[in-house]
């Protein structure tokens, strides 16, 4: 269980995250949706351990900050794309929080093998990271995530630009992943899709959680509507899958 | 696993190595073949055995061909190849730092401030230039480096703003020097002559304290080159990785700017080299990984020896500053291999 305590993070006097108290369960893929601004990213961050923060994070009972024992792969929005870096290159970067850097054994070399199938790379590893698509490029991150085994993995928009078609492949691949027993979260726009995958929703709205818990009921929830200024509307198919749809009018 | 990915997987040929060493012992022989064939030829041609000989202690180069060989040849092939080593592995080391692969050894000021120093040196120390140019030059490039970081504040919190600052800090000290030498009409030519980058006063002397500080930071460059790959990537993906990186930045920058420091002193200043050979090495190789670094140090060091000797050889008796060779020949085999590698990859 991650357990967070009146958690707080501010920013060149900016207040980003302001008194958030939450707890994750392991094993689950838990969602923060909300508009721009709500402060998703850095909670993302903080939960990785790279930012400070004041109150508590702690994950399994330790503190999260600066924690490098803890095997958490972060998949960012906007990654740095290494200039003439290989697909196999890129992703076997992921061992290196298993196996040590530069360490090439040839289980990792046919785990990376696995990984690249697994992620439908295979076969343009030797491409370079910077010539593939959106979401080719999103695969890739993914599939270094994958290389590394994670307990935990957090992921920043994983969808965004991308056409529905590779939205799918993408969070198929994540699902992939929970099925192994790691830890999933994300950021989403997409609340759609966010109550399609996940399990558990926390919405957020200018840097405070108003509200966490099971996916199905956090939809349905008047906090849901509250954050996007009530500009939402949600609707439930006969199948019983809900979609949520940006209302025009004020309701 | 799928049946079609377990086919897949089977037909295969696998993702191959990441990095083989193979390549860096290959470049060790280059270097050993590259730096004989420097000591041997000259004015004066001397023969491979007879080296051996002499080099093994035993009965070889007598009289003035034994002086060509240990106080002139060795010395100068020794030194172009640590500066060569210096300056090609600095820059490697500086192109994953700032992520820029058109970062060289010179970007925080280093060059300028070096300039600075050594023109000081030159107008103002008369008659023992030699004496004093290197530790002026190794002063001025530290402290315009050290500057750069202090004006940059937050050291690494913003890349872009210490490479700023680099430029501001270079641009200073080049209005300096050039004051300097205005002053001192009689200053220009040895200070041109420096800035070409020169060789010709290598001795046993300056090879003693410029290997001691160049190999201990390629020691530590080697060291922490596997981390290195981790600095390609955004701060939160190297930090899930396990690397601090900022820590890291720190290490790799301050070794670089020793090394770099020291070449500068220890030969002027030599363009072309840190941006070169690590795009050789790389484009050769296809791989980015700085585990290249032990390879791109040897790719430099045989470079600036064959340069070199280009050098000392084109107009002979008289010699072509060894900036002019690395720029003449390099610059064009650059572009080859850039144009190449665009064509196998398009």
């Amino acid at each position: 269980m991650i357990k967070v305590n009146d958690l707080t993070v501010k920013i060149g006097g900016r207040t980003i995250l302001n008194d958030i108290t939450l707890d994750i369960p392991h094993g689950h893929w838990t969602c923060l949706v909300g508009p721009n601004g709500a402060g998703k990213t850095t909670f993302l961050k903080v939960l990785l351990g790279v930012r400070e923060y004041s109150g508590s994070i702690q994950d399994d009972g330790v503190e999260v900050y600066r924690n490098h024992k803890r095997n958490v792969a972060f998949v960012p929005q906007q990654p740095e794309i290494p200039t003439g870096m290989s697909v196999a290159e890129y992703v076997s970067l992921g061992r290196s929080k298993v196996e040590g850097w530069g360490v090439e054994s040839s289980r990792s070399r046919s785990f990376i093998e696995e990984v690249l199938i697994q992620t439908q790379l295979y076969g343009m590893h030797e491409r370079h990271v910077a010539q593939l698509s959106g979401g080719e490029m999103q695969r890739a991150l993914i599939a270094r995530a994958l290389a590394q085994e994670p307990e935990l993995i957090l992921l920043d928009e994983p969808t965004s630009a991308l056409d529905l078609h590779h939205q799918i492949s993408v969070l198929n691949n994540i699902e992939l992943l929970k099925t192994q027993g790691v830890t999933v979260i994300s950021t989403m726009h997409d609340i759609t899709l966010a109550a399609m995958y996940a399990e558990r929703i926390v919405v957020m709205h200018e840097g405070k959680v108003l509200l966490g818990g099971k996916a199905s009921d956090v939809i349905h929830s008047a906090e849901l509507r509250t954050a996007y200024d009530n500009r939402i509307n949600v609707f439930t198919l006969d199948s019983g899958r809900p979609v949520i749809v940006a209302s025009k009018e004020e309701n | 696993m799928t049946n079609i990915n377990k086919k897949l997987k089977n037909e295969s040929v696998g993702i191959g190595q990441i990095w083989n060493w193979k390549i860096t012992a290959a470049c060790a022989f280059i270097l050993v073949l590259v730096g004989v064939l420097a000591i041997s030829f000259g004015p004066i041609h001397l023969g491979f055995l007879e080296i051996t000989k002499t080099l093994l202690g035993m009965d070889g180069l007598h009289g003035q061909e034994r002086t060509v060989l240990l106080d002139l040849r060795l010395p100068r092939m020794i030194l172009a190849a640590l500066v060569g080593a210096a300056l090609a592995t600095s820059g490697a080391v500086y192109q994953t730092v700032f992520r820029n692969p058109l970062a060289d050894p010179y970007l925080l000021g280093a060059a300028s401030g070096a300039g600075l120093g050594a023109t000081i040196a030159i107008t103002n120390t008369g008659g023992n230039i030699y004496g004093w140019l290197p530790i002026f030059s190794f002063l001025g490039a530290t402290l315009a480096v050290l500057t750069s970081f202090f004006i940059s504040g937050r050291f690494f919190a913003e890349p872009n703003t210490l490479l700023l600052s680099g430029i501001a800090v270079g641009s200073f000290a080049t209005a300096v020097q050039t004051y300097l030498q205005q002053r001192h009409s009689n200053a220009l030519r040895p200070v041109y002559n420096w800035i070409l980058g020169e060789l010709t006063v290598a001795n046993w002397s300056i090879v003693s304290w410029s290997s001691f500080y160049i190999f201990a930071s390629l020691a530590v460059l080697i060291s922490i080159s596997k981390k290195l790959d981790g600095l390609l990537l955004s701060d939160e993906e190297s930090f899930s990785l396990g690397i601090n990186p900022n820590k890291l930045r720190m290490i790799a920058v301050a070794a670089a700017t020793l090394a770099t420091a020291t070449a500068v002193s220890a030969s002027g200043l030599i363009g072309f080299v840190g941006i070169v050979v690590p795009h050789l090495v790389r484009g050769l190789t296809h791989r980015v990984t700085n585990r290249s670094l032990a390879t791109i140090a040897l790719a430099g060091a045989a470079f600036l020896v064959l340069a070199d000797l280009g050098a000392r050889s084109i107009l002979s008796p008289a010699e072509l500053p060894i900036g002019v060779i690395t720029a003449f020949v390099g610059a064009p085999f650059f572009l080859f291999v850039l144009r190449t590698r665009r064509v196998s990859h398009s």
